[in-house]
């Protein structure tokens, strides 16, 4: 995607790690967005992967005789009502929340790809059928959906990700199907069939190629928002249950104790924060990139 | 128009079955209903008090049985009784719907007004500090959780101003003040989030018209740029960012679930999740039913706008 970019700008193609190199520090260095959001991106990762080099204590370590402790030099985030390290529990966390919400988009990314992908080459009845079913999710508010999934099937992180799943097939599979739709106009297309080339391998083979950026693009872009309902599903008690240290479940049990504990509250919602931040400026840099008009 | 609002309200007829044929079938997909629940309280209940419980809400019947009765009671004008609080269901709607609907309207109203005016300073200025602070704003307003600030909202007020929200629910005709000072920390903390999307969306917007042909032709006949902005650019820029707002609503909709929990709100969606929690299906069925509606019927204004404002649509 990156190379795409720049195409448009340089015509002598740059090879070898060193030029690469230099190309991407030329796009880091003119995008600011996109940098900070690489940067914060790469941070969360950093975390998310390694989250024992950075917490002191175990996330569920319970010690009834330190509880509600203000933030201090010991615990940087407190403790909760039963002595556990928020500090500990939010870095554990990123890897429940970010990983939930990963999972939780590339599942309907995946799908979304494939139906959006057929709809928009094949046409007819099932382009049809697809678009109105998906017509239909996308006229109720995201959370309304996910809260009502959630609250039928159960509270629980399997729950929690089958919404998010369907909440988000409907998003990805409106780009996708626009997407092939417009490429199944080009000359290549036309070409490929009149070789005799099978329909699906255009389809899978050439097509999927030439629109999987714009769903990574979208991916990053719907990433910020799905953190968001993953967060409020577990404030409200229907998404990762406690104790495993989501971000939302570690507000919602906070929310008892806000004005006498407000640590336990504040220091999870900023890394929502932060997470969702960090992808915004990554998807805004991105799509600056691919499409540097209007900025 | 005649002939566009029928099949509108005819395909919204349409949408509305779906949903509630979706949402009977999910929740009876689900093991556990209300009666487990009631005699679960009680300790073991026998078979044969579970029995006769099951028939009295009428659980032992086929779906499609269940289903007709339900919509039979619709059609009579009446959205039915709930199992657990025994007071009809359009009347608990009604009440709440009251508590989210003026919360959801007064956030869209804080957000149309500041981000259609940081939308203007920022494209006005494009380029310059007050553009960069305003982006800054916009990106940050966007990575915040909403209910996450309304709690923080809370804190704050508690403990650098000694300050809450009254404690007991007053709807506006009840007492003005009263309801006033409970709405304005979850209209700040839901206006705030949109406030920042209306803006950026709105200075993209003018920014893209700014550079049309027909502004440039107007700046070439020597027409002033006030008068470009108001006449030209305003004017084109108006549709889309009504269809935006339109989109903006359902999410500020949305947005209220999360909010009412958090300031102990009496509204429609913590009276959906209490309803869900009890398994008291009429409820349920009847307060996801309004809410479709509701989501309908926003889209369908959006639709009827854009031809008040630009005479140049027509639907046929």
């Amino acid at each position: 995607m990156i190379d795409a970019g720049l195409e448009t700008t340089t015509y002598r193609p740059l090879t070898g790690a060193r030029a690469a190199l230099r190309r991407s520090w030329r796009i880091l260095s003119t995008s600011r967005d996109l940098a900070i959001g690489l940067v914060l991106t790469a941070l969360l990762a950093m975390v998310l992967l390694f989250p024992g080099l950075l917490a002191g204590h175990p996330p569920n370590d319970i010690d009834p005789s330190r509880a509600l402790l203000a933030p201090s030099a010991q615990h940087w985030f407190g403790t909760d009502e039963i002595g556990r390290d928020v500090f500990s529990r939010v870095i554990w966390g990123t890897r429940v929340t970010l990983g939930m919400v990963s999972v939780a988009l590339a599942i309907p990314a995946l799908i979304g790809f494939v139906l959006g992908l057929v709809a928009g080459f094949v046409g007819g009845p099932i382009d049809n059928l697809v678009s109105r079913t998906v017509d239909l999710i996308l006229s109720f508010p995201s959370m309304i959906t996910a809260v009502i999934i959630t609250g039928i099937l159960g509270p629980g992180l399997r729950n929690g990700v089958l919404a998010l799943c369907i909440v988000y097939i409907p998003m990805f599979y409106r780009v996708a199907r626009s997407a092939t739709m417009t490429e199944a106009n080009l000359s290549y297309v036309e070409a490929a069939r009149s070789l005799g080339v099978r329909d699906a391998t255009t389809m899978f083979k050439h097509v999927s190629r030439n629109i999987v950026g714009q769903l990574v693009i979208q991916f990053t872009v719907l990433f910020p928002a799905a953190i968001q309902i993953a967060a409020a599903l577990g404030y409200l008690g229907l998404g990762v249950q406690p104790p495993t240290p989501d971000w939302g479940a570690i507000l919602n049990q906070g929310k008892n104790y806000l004005f006498n504990a407000p640590w336990i509250s504040v220091f999870p919602g900023l890394s929502i924060v932060v997470a969702a931040l960090g992808l915004t400026l990554l998807g805004r840099g991105l799509q600056n990139i691919l499409d540097p008009r209007g900025r | 128009m005649a002939k566009f609002l029928v099949t509108r309200i005819l395909s919204m007829t349409v949408t509305a079955i779906a949903v509630s044929v979706v949402v009977m079938l999910l929740v009876h997909a689900v093991p556990g209903n209300i009666v487990q629940q009631m005699l679960g309280q009680l300790g073991a209940g026998s078979l044969e008090a579970r029995a006769s419980l099951e028939s009295y809400f009428g659980l032992n019947r086929s779906l499609p049985v269940q289903y007709w009765d339900w919509v039979s009671t619709l059609l009579s004008g009446s959205l039915g009784t709930s199992w657990n609080r025994g007071i009809p269901v359009e009347q608990l709607v009604f009440t709440a719907f009251q508590v989210t609907l003026q919360l959801g309207l007064l956030s869209l109203a804080f957000a149309t007004v500041v981000g259609v005016i940081l939308g203007i300073i920022s494209s006005l200025t494009k380029g310059r500090w007050p553009d960069t602070l305003i982006q800054s704003f916009n990106i940050l307003g966007l990575s915040l959780p909403s209910f996450w600030v309304g709690a923080m909202f809370l804190v704050i007020a508690s403990q650098y101003f000694d300050w809450g929200p009254p404690i007991r629910y007053r709807s506006f005709a009840q007492d003005p003040t009263v309801n006033l000072q409970i709405m304005l920390l979850p209209v700040l903390s839901l206006g705030l989030f949109n406030a920042a999307a209306i803006s950026q969306f709105l200075r993209e917007l003018i920014i893209g018209t700014e550079r049309q042909e027909y502004v440039r032709t107007a700046y070439s006949k020597g027409l002033s740029g006030p008068h470009i902005y108001v006449k030209h650019i305003f004017r084109n820029v108006l549709i889309p960012l009504v269809s935006f707002i339109g989109v903006i609503s359902i999410g500020v909709l949305g947005g209220v679930v999360a909010i009412e929990s958090v300031f102990n709100l009496p509204g429609v969606g913590r009276l959906i999740i209490s309803a869900l929690q009890t398994r008291d299906y009429p409820l349920v069925q009847g307060g996801v039913l309004v809410l479709a509606g509701v989501t309908m019927l926003v889209n369908l204004i959006v639709d009827v706008l854009y031809v008040v404002i630009d005479p140049r649509i027509t639907y046929s």
